[in-house]
């Protein structure tokens, strides 16, 4: 597949960059090489990573006394990581003569502090029953005598049909 | 005699200092060039070096051997660069641009030019490369940086970021792709 002007074959560009980079061997290698030689936008592409990807690289070149204040800060950094490391390690050591079931008793009992403790303010916290009752109850009150009302009227309409065939007959 | 990295790894370990100072000395200008490839400043490649180090001494029980040192640390290295440009990007807008031009103006010295004219076209080449590298994914401006800045080879690119060799190959394919388009004017 051959590329247009500006670009290379599109089945060619990773074997070009990894030609580039010295990254193909044997058979691989020759057939890219082959393919440049007759391919004229790849080998225009060639030349543009050889012209652009250098220029990406930036050049640092610190001096000296740089490196002196790079060793004495990593010295000085490193010193304050060993202070910390020592000072969490003797208080692993004190903790390190208790018995390992002295420390786990103490966990049992902290927990169990911690729930009896935690239920008793929870239940403070919650509003007293007894007036929350009595709102929810005054509707359902209000309902009830409106079905007892319904009630009677059902009896009456009852007794009107159970009358009316009688009228008819007598 | 020479020790070899993983035997003074085995020796800081246990507890030796000076065993752990002796691979900061011998890492140290390597360290510091990758960290300068991905943050472009003097200062910031420096703290970005030397916290690598920290880490890498705090950590060093983890060091188990399967890899070499100089892959394992090389790895907490680039996670630490990233970590870096990620918090940059969070940065608003203004200050970014900012210090991107603190960054590459320093570096590229354009007085040794001879005109007027090549010294402007250096500095806005420059300024073009920070931005191209800058808009790359942090994996291929890795797999980029490692194989271009550093010339390691692909496996062990392969190896720092954990990956196959053949992902190695394609991030680094699409962003050479992504840098000739940015950076064609300048071929």
């Amino acid at each position: 597949m051959a590329g247009n002007e500006n670009s290379a074959c599109k089945n060619m560009e990773e074997d070009l960059v990894l030609y580039y980079y010295k990254e193909v061997s044997g058979a691989q290698q020759t057939r890219v090489e082959n393919h440049i030689k007759e391919c004229a936008p790849c080998r225009l592409y060639m030349q543009e990573m050889a012209s652009i990807l250098p220029s990406t690289v930036m050049n640092d070149d610190p001096p000296e006394t740089f490196w002196t204040d790079y060793n004495r800060e990593m010295r000085l950094k490193l010193s304050e990581v060993r202070e910390k490391k020592a000072w969490w390690q003797s208080l692993l050591g004190l903790l390190q003569p208790w018995p390992r079931s002295a420390i786990a008793m103490a966990a049992v009992v902290a927990l169990a502090l911690t729930i009896t403790l935690g239920k008793t303010f929870w239940r403070s916290q919650e509003p007293p029953p007894d007036d929350q009752a009595l709102i929810e109850e005054l509707p359902v009150a209000e309902n009830l005598e409106f079905f007892k009302n319904m009630e009677v009227l059902d009896a009456m309409d009852f007794l009107e049909s159970s009358d009316s065939p009688a009228k008819g007959t007598t | 005699m020479k020790l070899g990295d993983e035997q003074l790894v085995a020796l800081a370990q246990k507890g030796d200092q000076t065993a752990f100072e002796e691979l900061v000395q011998r890492h140290q200008q390597k360290a510091y060039r990758i960290a300068f490839d991905f943050a472009r400043d003097r200062e910031e490649a420096k703290d970005l070096s030397q916290e690598a180090f920290l880490r890498a001494y705090t950590h060093l029980n983890n060091f188990d051997g399967r890899s070499g040192f100089y892959t394992w640390f090389y790895r907490i290295l680039v996670n630490i660069c990233l970590d870096y440009k990620r918090r940059q990007k969070r940065a608003p807008a203004e200050e970014f641009n900012e210090t991107v031009e603190n960054q590459i103006e320093p570096s590229h010295p354009t007085g040794n030019l001879a005109t007027p004219d090549q010294q402007v076209i250096a500095s806005q080449l420059s300024r073009k490369v920070g931005e191209a590298l800058e808009s790359l994914p942090p994996k291929q401006r890795t797999a980029f940086i490692l194989k271009n800045h550093q010339g390691l080879s692909i496996r062990e690119i392969a190896e720092i970021m954990q990956t196959a060799e053949g992902t190695v190959k394609v991030h680094l394919h699409r962003a050479v792709r992504a840098l000739r388009e940015d950076l064609s004017e300048f071929a």
